[in-house]
């Protein structure tokens, strides 16, 4: 019994791994195609893809974004949280629904009702427009991380500072902010994540300025190339360098 | 005015920007689509008729409404595949696994979310290709002759969300698993249920919310996505989301367009009433 | 450690800016994916000082649809298919261009096309690359005499061994040829006749594909035969696939073309016009017909001086007298025909 536990696991392993292996591996491939038989290893098409401007653009679009609206939506949601916590208000059930509701709906359809609106009001698609759309996401993620989070013991901290004088502002960012430092950190890269990655919304949202996905999307469009690994895999080890900073440093810290 | 009407003042103050941003950004642009649905095109010229005309197109014309039935098959296949690949993972890592490499163990089983999500349909099409990594090796292993045509077909795209949600739910399963107390399985055990009823009495309802949360996440992202069935599909049938974007890339059909985006949104909405009693999110 | 959160804040809104920043010049064009190679645009970017923004789309509804959404001065210059410059016109969204400053004397002559890409005098585009769609086959898998008769296709020989070039124009184009139906006939009546082939086709094929996707699926064996197929497929992989052929069948095939316009509210009109020039020019020609996402046919002869040889053998240079006599030009159907259409692609692809 053991045994096929360990089996399972195993296989369960080899499919979740198995096209980031080729992914990678063919990353290397010599040829123009990224398909058996292997005949790198070669660098060449990570020097093709680092040289490439409208990637490395796209790349430092989709950092902006991801950064600005991570911390808007991070902003957001923390007063919001902090707000609907503390006390019981008349109609904070439809609230609190309402700030979930955007993570219940698929990003098309909140790619599509955004299009059309600016499209109404003349605004030009853009990377704010993104932004814009970023945020709508991840409102209700860190909404609802931070809301979980909030506590009695935060409650009285908050109290407390208050009869001490304490203005909402100054309770706000010194005293529950720091409290729920774990929680903050643990939204803010959640939200960074969503946003680096999300397709649909940028790729509806963006005209010229573009984010890596984007670009990706069209690079696939546009022939068959290692290059297309090469990228993936840049990216994969981008983010699993940070994964494993914030692992060492951030939540190892805020466990004990 | 009391101090407790002062304090309920100041915490609605800080709920409001969110809640504006959420119907500036949220709720109007899904109302003016809802709008945009009840018009037609003329030509190049939307008409605003306020009629039904779109919906009626929807459930009449038949490559409309298959997209609503491929959707559907899809997404119901997708979801059951990955609770039942991925209970059995979360539930050895659980126990099986010894506690200080569970993390470690969990981070493995994810790793792969951290690529590139356009870039990992991709990879999926280099491996699942006729002279792919897969076919390849199956034949050179001896296990085939020939290469089976997996790629382009519907396989193809479930395979590919499958991936993506077994990484997902294992997650949602087994935060859900660490927290039952394993007193649970042993006092059901001493009671003298048998193992499979210990299975299906005990741990199984414990584990309800986390399968329901997962599958409800794999629901809504499933039924939404156009990358993969694009990539990996083949065009050899068209889901919800493939001819929303045929309406806008190929046709600039912007009411057709938001006529299915309601569609999708409805068909949502029923799944998460469906599945609500379960959900964590309604604890929020 | 406030004088490094400072910092980072300072980086990230250094960053937004830089990002957000408009250069002194821009161009903006709305593109078909051949334009977006850098190859092609940095070296009149460096000429002139200028960034080229490109933004690509798909099928001439939904580019006029994004002009239409548009605001005045958003674009100045678009490339569209040849036989729908007149739709453009008609909407009054194209600029005349000064027709003695190009350089069409030097074109193919059946590329210039002046009754498509003018009116009443003016020329309001100009042709800037052209080929064909046709079969496109793995010359290795399949009986090379069988690409000369398209109705091969349905034999049932090559079963599940068909990809269709997603583009509903050229091949319900094609499929009106293996039915005897000029291109210039197709109305509404005849392409509802071509219904029952365009399932049967579908029946026949693996897969319904962009370009990229047939790209991959004939040099990975995937499919060994493409509809819609031609040049602008193979050539580009010409070096790595020899095998990778294409042929005119007899019942004819279509011609595609492509032509650049400066937009009527462009505020930039100079600009668009100098770049007009730089696209016809050899030197523009030769790299917009060895661009990386396709290759086509130069519509300028003159880039044959530019080219080499081996890149004018993929492009079988030597043999467009033949091709030129035996193929159409793409259906142009009204806005409502061209509904119809989409729907029985769309139909075809639920079958």
């Amino acid at each position: 019994m053991r045994m096929l536990g360990w089996l399972y696991m195993a296989a369960i392993f080899v499919f979740i791994f198995l096209p980031v292996i080729v992914l990678v591996l063919f990353s290397f491939q010599d040829s123009r195609l990224p398909v058996p038989p292997f005949d790198g290893p070669t660098l060449k098409w990570y020097g093709q893809v680092l040289a490439d401007r409208g990637m490395m653009e796209a790349l430092r679009n989709s950092l902006a974004v991801a950064i600005i609206s991570a911390a808007v939506a991070l902003l957001l949601g923390f007063f919001a949280a902090q707000g609907l916590a503390r006390v019981k208000l008349p109609g904070s059930i439809l609230m609190r629904g309402l700030l979930i509701a955007p993570m219940t709906v698929s990003y098309l359809i909140i790619a599509l009702g955004l299009l059309t609106v600016f499209n109404n009001l003349g605004f030009r698609p853009s990377l704010w427009t993104t932004g814009i759309g970023h945020v709508v996401i991840n409102l209700p993620l860190c909404f609802a991380i931070l809301f979980a989070a909030m506590g009695d013991h935060q409650k009285n901290a908050e109290r407390a500072a208050r009869d001490l004088g304490a203005s909402d502002l100054q309770v706000l960012f010194l005293v529950t902010a720091p409290m729920l430092k774990p929680a903050l950190l643990a939204a803010f890269f959640l939200s960074v994540t969503f946003s680096w990655d999300e397709f649909i919304i940028a790729f509806l949202l963006t005209r010229f300025d573009v984010t890596l996905p984007v670009e990706i999307w069209s690079m696939l469009r546009s022939g068959l190339s290692p290059a297309t690994n090469a990228i993936g895999s840049l990216v994969f080890l981008v983010s699993i360098v940070i994964l494993i900073l914030l692992e060492l440093t951030v939540f190892r810290k805020s466990k004990t | 005015m009391t101090m407790e009407q002062q304090e309920r003042r100041r915490s609605f103050g800080f709920a409001v920007p969110a809640l504006i941003w959420t119907c500036a950004f949220f709720v109007v642009p899904f109302l003016v689509m809802l709008v945009l649905s009840l018009a037609h095109l003329e030509g190049r010229q939307i008409v605003q008729d306020f009629d039904l005309g779109n919906y009626v197109k929807i459930f009449t014309e038949p490559s409309l409404f298959k997209g609503i039935v491929v959707s559907l098959e899809i997404t119901v296949t997708v979801t059951i595949l990955s609770v039942l690949l991925a209970w059995p993972l979360a539930w050895i890592i659980a126990t099986q696994v010894p506690e200080r490499y569970q993390r470690l163990a969990i981070m493995l089983a994810v790793l792969p979310f951290w690529t590139s999500y356009v870039v990992r349909s991709y990879a999926w099409a280099l491996v699942l290709g006729q002279n792919g990594v897969l076919m390849q090796g199956l034949i050179g292993i001896g296990i085939l002759d020939e290469p089976i045509q997996i790629m382009a077909t519907r396989a193809a795209t479930v395979i590919g969300f499958v991936h993506f949600f077994v990484m997902l739910l294992t997650l949602t399963i087994y935060s859900n698993l660490i927290q039952l107390s394993p007193n649970y399985a042993r006092a059901a055990a001493d009671l003298g249920a048998n193992g499979w009823n210990t299975f299906r009495l005990v741990i199984l309802p414990l584990t309800l919310p986390g399968i329901m949360t997962g599958a409800f996440l794999t629901f809504v992202l499933c039924i939404g996505d156009y990358i993969t069935p694009q990539i990996l599909g083949g065009n050899n049938e068209l889901s919800m989301p493939q001819l929303i974007m045929l309406q806008l890339g190929r046709r600039g059909d912007f009411p057709m367009a938001s006529a299915l985006s309601v569609v999708l949104m409805v068909i949502v909405t029923l799944a998460y009433a469906a599945s609500a009693r379960w959900l964590k999110m309604e604890r929020v | 450690m406030q004088n490094g959160k400072i910092s980072g804040f300072g980086g990230v809104a250094a960053l937004l800016i830089s990002t957000s920043m408009v250069q002194a010049a821009d161009l903006n064009a709305l593109v078909w994916c051949d334009h977006t190679d850098p190859a092609l645009l940095e070296p009149f970017e460096k000429a002139h000082d200028v960034r080229v923004n490109v933004k690509e789309y798909e099928g001439t509804a939904a580019g006029l649809a994004i002009l239409e959404q548009s605001r005045p001065g958003d674009w100045d210059v678009m490339v569209i298919d040849t036989v729908d410059v007149g739709r453009a016109v008609d909407e009054g969204l194209l600029a005349p261009l000064p027709g003695d400053a190009l350089p069409t004397a030097s074109f193919f002559p059946e590329i210039v096309m002046e009754d498509h890409n003018g009116r009443d005098g003016k020329t309001y585009a100009v042709t800037e690359k052209f080929g064909y769609n046709t079969i496109a086959y793995n010359s290795s898998k399949v009986d090379p005499a069988d690409m000369q008769d398209m109705s091969s296709l349905w034999s049932g020989k090559y079963d599940g061994r068909i990809a269709v070039y997603d583009y509903y124009l050229p091949v319900l184009g094609l499929i009106g040829l293996e039915q005897g139906v000029a291109t210039a006939d197709l109305d509404s009546d005849a392409v509802e006749a071509l219904r029952d082939r365009a399932y049967g086709l579908k029946a026949a094929a693996l897969q319904v594909s962009d370009v990229v996707a047939s790209q991959t699926a004939l040099a990975t064996g995937e499919v060994d035969i493409l509809i819609g197929g031609g040049e602008w497929v193979t050539a580009v992989l010409s070096a790595e696939n020899p095998e990778l052929d294409w042929s005119v069948p007899e019942e004819g095939a279509l011609r595609w073309s492509q032509s650049i316009a400066v937009l009527e509210d462009s505020e930039n009109k100079d600009l668009a016009v100098e770049f007009v020039k730089y696209i016809t020019s050899p030197e523009g020609q030769a790299r917009l017909a060895t661009s990386s996402c396709y290759w086509g046919m130069p519509a300028n002869k003159a880039a044959g001086d530019v080219l080499d040889d081996a890149q004018k053998g993929a492009l079988r240079w030597d043999e467009q007298g033949d091709y030129l006599a035996r193929t159409q030009l793409y259906p142009v159907p009204d806005a409502d025909l061209d509904l119809a259409m989409q729907d029985l692609w769309t139909d075809m692809l639920q079958q």
